[in-house]
């Protein structure tokens, strides 16, 4: 059988200055990946994880045994073509900026300008850099360097993603982001392999893992398999009521089996999204990075120029059948007419403008599922649009601060 | 390629924007025009002239050396210690790209900046003198000597090694070796001879005349000057320091066959003063069609003693062969091999070494070629006893160095002298297209085989 990565006896002995065996990184390892799955090499510090796949790449060379990478050697460039890889951490030029990295690297690639800019801005706005595209990734965080690290492991849409702790430094919502991506690009064909010692990580995503220690496997499979309770049952239900819960327990009890009924408790991750995504939606001010959560569309291969035409000529519906189809018009007497202190306008502004968010999130929604019907006003709409596409905070600020003055203009009018 | 270029064009935006270039950019272009303005020299303007682009040229260049050292082996040792290699190296490009885009990248940087100087030195050489107060005369010799590029012959050497042996044979069967040269050896002896019978070739008493002949003048132009540049010794000091004499200038060929006179000859009867260069102008067209030029000296009675012409400076003729401008672009050939040349050395330096090993490598390598003649010298005069230990290490090392100061462009300019190209063929070329490149064949090999990650456990 083929696989995507295997390795045959590698070993991996770091000698001293006297040539006297030190360590052994990797000790007489055997892995296989399967193409199409996401394996987890799993392991304690030190244990190896990252040896092995530097010895996959090429970067190190075994002491003994040998790797073949998709049928190949990991140092041929005919290989390298078709791998992404992500490091344990980002190791960015700090002078270049987010835009001109991925560029750069899409340049080894050989891609033509045209895709270059193409992939990039999807990226960009995948991993929700776009705001701060411009700025040097010198200056970006820990996590803004993990978001940029990985954008460029898939600039080339590869069919073997090579991860080493991927989610280090995320913020949680990174984290679920990277792992959803993970899942989206397995179900496309992709393989992907993925070193981590964050447990809840691998074991959302990870169809096999290996168990690392000491340069040696430890345990191996299939992840269901490994955790599984098979001798215990879980049952799931909506709210019922404590009579059937009694039910339960008695014919549970009648096969003299121990039975504990609670409700589920949210996970932590769940809730965090939930805080943060509401936050958003008042649209808080952050210099960090904001995901749109929108998938690179070029990794998903779904973007056509259609498609993008076919969002801004189905912008203007989106604008129109919202609640209040006005809005744009009752901006400009707003404005025209002499404006109230700015205290006033300030206390609108932060104040949380409950009809801004809505509208935006409906337009947000429209802009992927309306079918082209007429184009009225294309110009100015259009614009917008590509406003929100780029930084949606930015947009949301904006509409927020217009329908504070638009406000303060009524009352004006008043 | 397209990888190389990729490569090529980040390493020059590495070296603009960490600033490691703009530094030495900002210093430059202070310093020379400030150069340009204080520059006095011996007062004239062709001093000051001399003065500045003496400075300003070698300056632009040391800075441009160090610059070169300093971002080829910053922009690869950088990569490997920041890691940066992991990602770039696991994209489809083979480390002999990688090396060779760092290369392309600081060299391509090189030539931007030299041009850039060069320009500046350039301008402000040629306007001058044109913002200065300058007599008709001073301009005249500015353009003569200075602004030009002249070239140089002096004439063959004589063959004297078998007059050399017979005298040598001679003394020996009188038995007065022992008596002229106290202890010395024979190859002592013998150079001792060849020496004192070269310069009897070159020395003409009283009413005698010497002859010298050159082949292959080709002035750039026959309605220029032709000049001849010589030095007197004297047996004995004349009571003024100077020496009278005549000087023929023509081709001699009509004389000595008796053919049909076609080409004038000139005769200047001179008085000069002694040990100090003088320049005698005769027109071009003294040249014959096939670019023989003869010069006679006559040691006129009025002297009272033997004249000598140095062996080292006692008589050349020199004549405008290119223009000055030619000459300055052929220079800065000559400074960008040495770019090319440390650039290759940096980049050999740093695929095994870290940044300030791999720096103070190369500027060792830059400044022993720097000071090559000394450094040669020295050398050879020390390792006498240790020879067989040193010329099997240092000195194929030593030898394979180029010899920046040997072949200094100031060397040429300041004295307007013709930097022809086949000067740059032999100087240039083999520095750029030879020794660089096998430097970076080494530094290809120990880059293709070693192992990029660093050990960690």
């Amino acid at each position: 059988m083929d696989y995507a990565v295997e390795t045959i006896h590698l070993t991996k002995i770091f000698s001293d200055w006297w040539g006297r065996a030190k360590v052994y990184a990797v000790d007489d390892l055997d892995l296989q990946v399967r193409y199409n799955e996401v394996f987890g090499l799993l392991g304690p510090n030190g244990s190896g994880k990252t040896t092995t796949l530097k010895l996959l790449l090429g970067l190190l060379h075994p002491t003994k045994g040998k790797s073949l990478v998709l049928g190949g050697d990991g140092a041929d460039t005919k290989i390298n073509a078709r791998i992404g890889f992500l490091p344990e951490e980002s190791y960015l030029y700090r002078y270049l900026n987010a835009r001109e990295t991925l560029d750069f690297y899409a340049r080894l690639f050989g891609l033509p300008a045209e895709v270059r800019r193409m992939r990039i801005e999807s990226l960009l706005d995948m991993v929700g850099l776009t705001a701060v595209a411009n700025r040097p990734v010198g200056t970006y965080s820990k996590g803004m360097a993990r978001r940029i690290g990985l954008a460029q492991a898939l600039i080339n849409d590869p069919d073997l993603l090579i991860l080493d702790e991927p989610t280090t430094g995320l913020d949680p919502i990174g984290t679920r982001q990277i792992k959803d991506l993970i899942l989206k690009l397995a179900q496309r064909g992709k393989t992907i392999l993925l070193c981590s010692h964050l447990l809840a990580d691998v074991e959302d995503v990870c169809d096999r893992i290996a168990i690392l220690y000491g340069g040696k496997i430890q345990a191996q499979g299939q992840v269901k398999d490994l955790l599984q309770q098979t001798d215990k049952r879980q049952i799931i239900t909506d709210a019922i009521s404590d009579s059937t819960v009694e039910k339960i327990k008695q014919i549970v009890q009648a096969e003299h089996a121990d039975c504990v009924i609670t409700s589920p408790m949210d996970r932590l991750e769940t809730f965090f999204i939930k805080t943060v995504v509401a936050a958003q939606e008042q649209a808080l001010p952050t210099s960090g990075a904001v995901s749109t959560t929108r998938l690179g569309e070029f990794l998903t291969g779904q973007l056509t120029k259609e498609s993008i035409i076919d969002k801004l000529v189905s912008a203007p519906i989106s604008q129109q059948t919202t609640s209040e189809p006005t809005k744009t018009q009752q901006v400009i007497p707003a404005e025209t007419i002499e404006p109230k202190p700015d205290e006033q306008l300030l206390s609108k502004l932060t104040a949380p403008v409950e009809s801004s968010s809505i509208d935006t999130t409906i337009a947000d929604k429209k802009i992927t599922t309306e079918p082209v019907e007429h184009k009225p006003a294309e110009q100015e709409i259009k614009k917008s649009i590509l406003d929100q596409l780029a930084a949606p905070t930015l947009a949301q600020e904006k509409s927020g601060e217009q329908t504070g003055k638009s406000q303060a203009g009524e009352k004006n009018d008043v | 390629m397209y990888s190389i270029w990729a490569v090529a064009t980040n390493t020059i935006k590495q070296a603009i924007r960490l600033k490691i270039a703009a530094i030495f950019i900002v210093l430059l272009i202070v310093l020379l025009p400030i150069m340009g303005f204080t520059a006095t020299g011996d007062g004239t303007i062709k001093g000051k002239l001399q003065t500045f682009v003496s400075y300003g040229l070698s300056l632009a260049t040391l800075l441009l050396c160090l610059l070169t050292i300093i971002t080829s082996v910053f922009s690869v040792t950088s990569d490997i210690q920041q890691k940066q290699i992991y990602t770039v190296l696991t994209k489809p490009i083979r480390r002999f790209q990688l090396l060779l885009g760092k290369l392309i990248g600081v060299i391509l940087l090189d030539i931007m900046l030299l041009t850039l100087f060069a320009a500046i030195i350039y301008t402000i050489t040629i306007y001058m003198p044109r913002f200065s107060r300058v007599t008709d005369d001073e301009l005249t010799r500015l353009n003569n000597e200075f602004f030009t590029a002249r070239a140089s012959l002096t004439p063959a050497e004589p063959d004297v090694s078998q007059e050399v042996l017979d005298t040598y044979k001679q003394l020996e069967k009188g038995g007065l070796l022992g008596e002229l040269f106290l202890n010395l050896s024979r190859d002592e002896i013998i150079t001792q001879l060849t020496s004192q019978k070269k310069l009897e070739k070159r020395a003409a008493a009283v009413g005698q005349e010497l002859l010298w002949e050159f082949h292959n003048v080709r002035p750039a132009d026959q309605n220029e000057n032709l000049f001849i540049r010589f030095k007197y010794d004297v047996s004995v000091n004349p009571p003024d320091l100077q020496v009278y004499s005549q000087w023929l200038a023509g081709d001699y060929r009509q004389v000595k066959y008796g053919t049909k006179i076609e080409t004038p000859i000139y005769s200047f009867e001179r008085k000069d003063v002694i040990r100090t260069s003088r320049e005698i102008q005769i027109p071009a067209d003294a040249v014959a069609q096939d670019g023989y030029l003869a010069i006679g000296f006559i040691n006129v009675p009025l002297n009272d003693t033997v004249v000598i012409f140095p062996l080292e400076d006692g008589l050349e003729v020199l004549y405008k062969a290119d223009t000055f401008t030619a000459n300055f672009v052929r220079a800065n050939l000559l400074i960008l091999a040495r770019l090319i040349f440390l650039a290759s050395l940096g980049i050999l330096a740093s695929t095994f070494l870290s940044f300030p090993v791999a720096i103070l490598l190369c500027l060792v390598f830059f400044f022993t070629a720097s000071f090559s003649g000394f450094v040669l010298e020295s050398f050879d005069f020390l390792s006498e006893g240790l020879s067989g230990v040193y010329s099997y290490t240092l000195k194929p090392i030593i030898g394979f160095l180029p010899q920046f100061d040997k072949f200094s462009p100031t060397k040429f300019l300041i004295p307007g002298r013709l930097l022809s190209w086949s000067t740059i063929a032999q100087v240039a070329a083999p520095m750029a297209c030879i020794k660089a490149p096998l430097l970076l064949l080494l530094g290809l090999l120990i880059f293709s085989y070693r192992e990029i990650a660093k050990v960690i456990v």
